[in-house]
């Protein structure tokens, strides 16, 4: 079993992204370039937001540093390892949810542990923790069928958790959640990251919801993109969302955000 | 179960004996009362004669020792069916060299009725149960095998890529993944396939033999007797609502997850 435990001895850049560009090719020998050279770090236990326009490859970048993607040129670093397979050093939560339906959310969550070897006692335990963790105490045995969309990616990210990934990847994960619902896991995701904290890469097309979470921000340009600005974002823990400092930003960076193509 | 369920349930059911019991009855009416009576043997001659056949044998054996015949016959194809539609169905939904090899062929011999079988397989297999095995076996399988196959072709792709970032291997995802997700549809054909082979025994039994359901009908209609012929066909109608409520409960009870949102 392969560890993926953090290893910070060599330098605190986790994930590293040189120069990573994507194309695909359509049909007839069309080209669509969707990323352009794209190149960042993120340090250990830093919260990144990817934030751009609607369409503009922000899920393909994710996808290329989870392994699911490769790029077209460029290459990603994460652990110190170039990627270039999808595996357990990379937590994976997705705005579709995609929980194991057949499976209950004990079942769901020791999924990744399970597939790795990990013995049967020391799995249950981890998992019931990290059920406990995103408050889904008592729905052990529940199906995801039976459960609210808010609750379904609770079990998403404690899933995530579970495997005790290097990074975590989270791609519009309350995109399809309602309002309401959307702050209060927005509140839970913080809640938990401070628990137990991890290097996060987090896509939004929300600015709200970029600037209430993020330690920093990147700013994606339309198709191809490539990195417009970076912000730092530095206000105090729990946020508000009509701070003054707040507002300014969120003006800021809408304003300096391309209109999406869409 | 919850209590709204349950009423609704109790409503299905006291409608269901509602249309019976009319169905009967018109039945009945035009047996008796109308110039079609003459094509028609009468409701209460048919249901007499399907009690009396609990105790006097028709031909050589009394009702439960032909259905039992005709269950193990079904019972025996469809499990050799299950075995190997659903092996089927995966290697050509999941492997594509064989869903090239397999498919063509397949497709090909999908649409031949069981029945036109019949004289190949008593060449090939005699006169004896085999022959019956095989008929029923082709009635059901094919239903099987599609189902399997189009619920192999379905799997959600993220799904497979999130049991892959949750590092499974190929083996863990074709174990863990692909084949559960594919089990409702697996049922679905199960559900058809159980109700087409027991409506093959009909066809089954013309090959010779001296017992079943199958056979009552057919030396029924050898033998001009109506009742009879009615007789075999209400004991199929029965087992085989009978046999697709006990698949359905079972679907019921192993994708249990799979009912829709319940909470």
């Amino acid at each position: 079993m392969e560890s993926t435990r953090r290893d910070v001895t060599k330098n605190n850049k986790v994930i590293i992204c040189e120069n990573v560009s994507k194309t695909f090719e359509g049909k007839k020998g069309s080209v669509n370039r969707v990323l352009d050279n794209i190149s960042f770090s993120v340090r250990e236990n830093e919260f990144l937001v990817l934030f751009g326009p609607g369409q503009c490859g922000k899920t393909t970048l994710l996808n290329i540093i989870a392994g699911l993607e490769k790029p077209t040129s460029g290459r990603v670093i994460v652990n110190n390892k170039e990627v270039t397979a999808p595996g357990a050093d990379k937590g994976m939560v997705y705005q579709t949810i995609a929980l194991f339906p057949w499976l209950t959310v004990m079942g769901n969550v020791e999924f990744g542990p399970k597939v790795r070897g990990v013995p049967k006692k020391e799995r249950q335990e981890k998992a019931k923790y990290f059920i406990d963790l995103v408050g889904l105490n008592g729905f052990e045995k529940h199906y995801p069928s039976q459960l609210s969309g808010g609750m379904r990616q609770r079990v998403g990210i404690a899933r995530a958790y579970c495997n005790d990934p290097y990074v975590m990847l989270l791609d519009e994960p309350f995109g399809h959640l309602d309002a309401q619902t959307r702050y209060m896991m927005e509140d839970e995701l913080q809640r938990i990251w401070q628990k137990e904290k991890r290097t996060i890469v987090f896509v939004t097309n929300n600015i709200e919801e970029a600037l209430y979470l993020a330690d920093r921000i990147i700013l994606l340009t339309n198709c191809p993109s490539t990195i417009k600005k970076e912000y730092i974002i530095d206000l105090p823990r729990p946020r508000n969302y009509v701070d003054k400092r707040f507002l300014q930003l969120r003006k800021e960076i809408t304003m300096n955000m391309d209109k999406s193509q869409y | 179960m919850t209590k709204a369920n349950r009423s609704e349930r109790k409503k299905v059911i006291r409608s269901a004996i509602i249309v019976f019991a009319a169905f009967i009855a018109v039945w009945q009416i035009i047996s008796t009362l109308t110039p079609l009576r003459d094509f028609v043997p009468s409701a209460s001659s048919v249901i007499s004669a399907f009690i009396r056949s609990f105790y006097i044998p028709i031909g050589k054996h009394t009702m439960p020792h032909h259905v039992a015949v005709s269950l193990f016959r079904v019972l025996v194809a469809f499990g050799i069916a299950c075995f190997t539609g659903v092996i089927l169905g995966v290697l050509m939904g999941y492997f594509r060299i064989a869903e090239a090899i397999i498919k063509p062929i397949f497709e090909f011999i999908r649409p031949i009725p069981p029945l036109a079988w019949i004289p190949m397989s008593i060449l090939w297999f005699g006169i004896g149960n085999t022959s019956k095995f095989f008929i029923i076996f082709l009635g059901c399988f094919t239903f099987i095998t599609v189902n399997t196959y189009v619920g192999t072709k379905s799997v959600d792709p993220v799904l497979i890529g999130a049991a892959r970032m949750l590092g499974a291997n190929e083996r863990q995802v074709f174990l863990r993944v692909v084949l559960p997700s594919t089990v409702p549809y697996i049922f679905a054909g199960l559900h058809i396939a159980i109700t087409a082979g027991w409506s093959a025994v009909v066809g089954a039994e013309l090959i010779r033999s001296d017992d079943g359901v199958g056979w009552i009908v057919n030396m029924g209609m050898v033998t001009g007797n109506t009742v009879q012929v009615m007789v075999g066909m209400m004991a199929i109608g029965i087992v085989g609502f009978v046999l697709a409520t006990a698949m359905a409960a079972l679907e019921r009870r192993l994708c249990k997850w799979n009912q829709q949102e319940g909470m």
